[in-house]
């Protein structure tokens, strides 16, 4: 192999993959950064077994061919070498990778390329087309209600349904609840869900921040696979295999108190709670004061913390129906309030130990539950 | 007072949860009340009052097994904020007696009155007066030990239930012990039990005459540790600020176990008694743990953080649940299988969703 390319391209094309090498693996290749010479590019290609993402940038191939080397010292090397161009060269007998840039010149010890799993690519037409700038929005909205902890490995994932026209996503961690709905350009000919890891989609979010044509979405046919196909990007990630919990049951129907807040007030009454809940498991109480033809209702934010101290937000707040005590992990509520993208949000509350549900004013297709916490403490 | 010599005293509150829902509800005096789960719920005993242990009902038995013995019991679910207001009450006492207070669970407290004494008979004067004003001022009945150590003073206040203050004398200890069964030795299971029985020992005195060699060659260092505890021996300290790491439980199989069924009833059964310790405790585990050991003694432990840190049974069997599956090389021979919760905190009142 021998090829040329700019360290600046070079440079972003691995930022791109390095987010999916396993610095931990048991299979020392999943270290490393397949460099692959492809129809007069260069391809980057990592992979952690459940997610896997490639990247192709421009190069003048002058050798085809490939291997691996181990990501954090290319990486690293890389970043370090001046923005010129870089010609790199394969010593195939020793799969020694020889870099010269300027007047450095550098030699990386890979494996070969024979050893690195192969990520499938997408095959054919016939993809789903989803406008890059909303499933971007939606992932922000809905990934962070995912379940972390893989005691149940189901909840680590987002449900994708894909219906008529329309895409929906869903993520519950058993405690809160946030399903985003968006359009497909074209309707899905037959009605479909996978589950994607909650990892895989934040990182699809983060690769595609410059993504300004639709992302095209393909199943592989053994269906345990979803690949996003971007510009020059393509990221796959393994399906999670089980039954998503039926989230529309979770979903209350009724409400006995609507709070409409400004969110940006809400968020910062959050924040300052926070300061005094984090030594208290995050527990803040609201209480939401009806006003009356006169004067308008309030929402009271407080926390309190034995150790040091307290805190009290009052926040104007147009309330239909009685007043209540409830309180919520005030981290969820920051969670939610800081990717909701309205002015407005409304709260919708019962008891206070029923599950509170949140909505952005004048956007009908985002949903969040929160269950509350006992306010006995 | 030969300061060489330590005055240690252990108490016990007797059927902890029964006894406050008779105080709260005075028409259950007298009858047998359980406290836990239900049964439909696969739910175990957390408590039985003293009418319902004559019926041979025991804590931590299956609720179905215990109203197979016992029809005729009021079931009660536990109420854990209420049965932790009293702990705290007692616990107060305990303290105006000495800061050396090591509180093990809501209803069992080790105290050291060494400092206190000029003499080491004072010891038990000073326990007679907070058995009484435990009885007096809480309203709870209360079991006590006094002895020269832990272990020692724990099973002398088991000695005496309920209402019982048993003394173990400097130097009485040996004959305390000796007549007692293996199994009141903190470190003896029924497995080990089991193994010693048919060694042809069953009580403390038999244990003693074998030869230490002899029990570390069959039981390693847990052999000699037993041989210490059986001569009545403990150097353990009360430790205030009892700061606990983690809640386990496990246990050795009489015959090493190959089937997925029976290792998850197994996983069930240590999962409801973390959580059983975590809420006498008051506590909930951040991180589940699970031990694995096979027949080859080869041993694994693997752990999983919670989102949010729970004492619920159901949610620590989940994860426990999780570990072994990923861990279990079916069908490998299993001889221990334990269960832990650690990074203790207080529960956090999270309501779930789903």
């Amino acid at each position: 192999m021998k090829v040329s390319c700019l360290q600046e391209n070079l440079s972003k094309g691995l930022s791109i993959v390095g987010r999916a090498v396993s610095p931990r693996s048991t299979l020392p290749v999943l270290s490393n950064v397949l460099l692959a010479t492809e129809a007069g590019r260069l391809e980057l290609s990592a992979t952690n077994l459940e997610v896997g993402i490639n990247c192709w940038i421009g190069a003048k191939v002058e050798e085809d061919g490939a291997t691996t080397v181990p990501a954090r010292t290319f990486i690293d090397l890389v970043n370090a070498l001046p923005p010129e161009q870089v010609d790199m060269e394969l010593v195939v007998q020793t799969q020694t990778l020889n870099l010269r840039a300027g007047r450095s010149e550098a030699n990386v010890k890979g494996i070969d390329a024979q050893e690195f799993p192969l990520v499938p690519v997408p095959e054919g037409e016939g993809g789903i087309s989803i406008e890059a700038d909303a499933l971007r929005t939606a992932i922000s909205q809905v990934a962070f209600a995912a379940a972390t902890d893989e005691s149940r490995p189901i909840l680590t994932g987002v449900l994708a349904k894909f219906e008529e026209d329309q895409l929906t996503l869903a993520a519950a961690d058993g405690f809160r609840l946030s399903v985003r709905t968006i359009p497909l350009p074209q309707p899905v000919p037959d009605p479909f869900s996978i589950i994607i890891p909650a990892r895989a989609l934040v990182e699809l979010g983060r690769i595609s921040g410059e993504q300004e044509d639709p992302i095209i979405i393909t199943i592989t046919p053994t269906r345990n696979q979803v690949l996003f196909q971007l510009t020059d990007i393509v990221l796959v990630s393994q399906l999670i295999d089980g039954n998503f919990p039926d989230y529309r049951q979770i979903i209350p129907q009724d409400w006995m108190t609507r709070s409409v807040l400004d969110t940006a007030a809400f968020l910062k009454a959050c924040k300052t709670a926070l300061i005094f809940a984090r030594d208290a498991a995050h527990i803040t109480r609201m209480h939401v004061k009806p006003g009356s033809d006169l004067s308008p209702g309030h929402l009271v934010v407080s926390a309190t913390s034995a150790e040091t101290g307290d805190d009290v937000s009052e926040l104007d707040a147009n309330i239909e129906g009685e007043g209540v005590e409830i309180a919520f992990n005030v981290k969820y509520l920051i969670d939610l309030l800081s990717v909701i993208g309205t002015p407005q949000v409304a709260l919708y509350t019962t008891t206070s130990s029923s599950p509170g549900v949140l909505r952005p004013v004048g956007d009908v297709d985002y949903t969040h539950v929160i269950m509350p916490m006992h306010l006995g403490r | 007072m030969n300061k060489e010599t330590r005055a240690i005293l252990h108490l016990d509150l007797d059927a902890f949860f029964a006894a406050v829902e008779a105080l709260e509800n005075p028409a259950l005096a007298g009858l047998p009340v359980l406290v836990g789960g239900r049964p439909e719920e696969r739910g175990v005993v957390a408590a039985a009052s003293y009418p319902a242990r004559a019926f041979g009902v025991r804590s931590a038995m299956p609720m179905h097994r215990a109203l197979q013995l016992c029809p005729q019991a009021v079931v009660l679910p536990p109420r854990h904020s209420l049965y932790r207001d009293y702990s705290r009450r007692v616990m107060d006492i305990l303290h105006h007696a000495t800061p050396l207070v090591e509180q093990l669970s809501v209803d069992e407290a080790f105290l050291d009155l060494t400092d206190r004494l000029t003499a080491w008979e004072e010891a038990v004067g000073i326990a007679r007066a907070l058995q009484a004003r435990v009885r007096d001022e809480v309203g709870l009945s209360a079991s006590l030990g006094v002895a020269t150590n832990k272990l020692v003073a724990k099973v002398a206040s088991d000695h005496d239930k309920p209402g019982g203050l048993t003394v173990v004398r400097p130097g009485e200890e040996a004959a305390f012990l000796y007549p007692l069964p293996v199994r009141v030795i903190w470190g003896i299971g029924p497995v080990t039990a089991d193994r010693l029985a048919a060694l042809g020992v069953t009580t403390v005195g038999e244990l003693v005459q074998l030869p230490e060699a002899d029990l570390r060659g069959r039981f390693g260092q847990h052999g000699a540790e037993m041989a210490q505890r059986a001569r009545g021996i403990d150097p353990r300290p009360v430790v205030t600020e009892h700061e606990r790491k983690s809640v386990s439980q496990e246990r050795t199989f009489a015959r090493d176990l190959q089937d997925g069924e029976s290792l998850r009833r197994q996983l069930w059964r240590l999962s409801q008694g973390v959580a059983l310790h975590l809420q006498r405790a008051g506590l909930a585990a951040g991180t589940v743990g699970i031990k694995l050991r096979y027949g080859d003694f080869e041993t694994l432990t693997r752990q999983v953080t919670l989102d949010v840190p729970t004492d619920d049974e159901q949610v620590i069997y989940r994860a426990a649940l999780m570990l072994l599956r990923r861990t279990w090389q079916r069908p490998r021979p299993v001889r221990l299988l334990g269960v832990s919760g650690q990074n203790l905190c207080p529960p956090t009142g999270q309501l779930t969703l789903l």
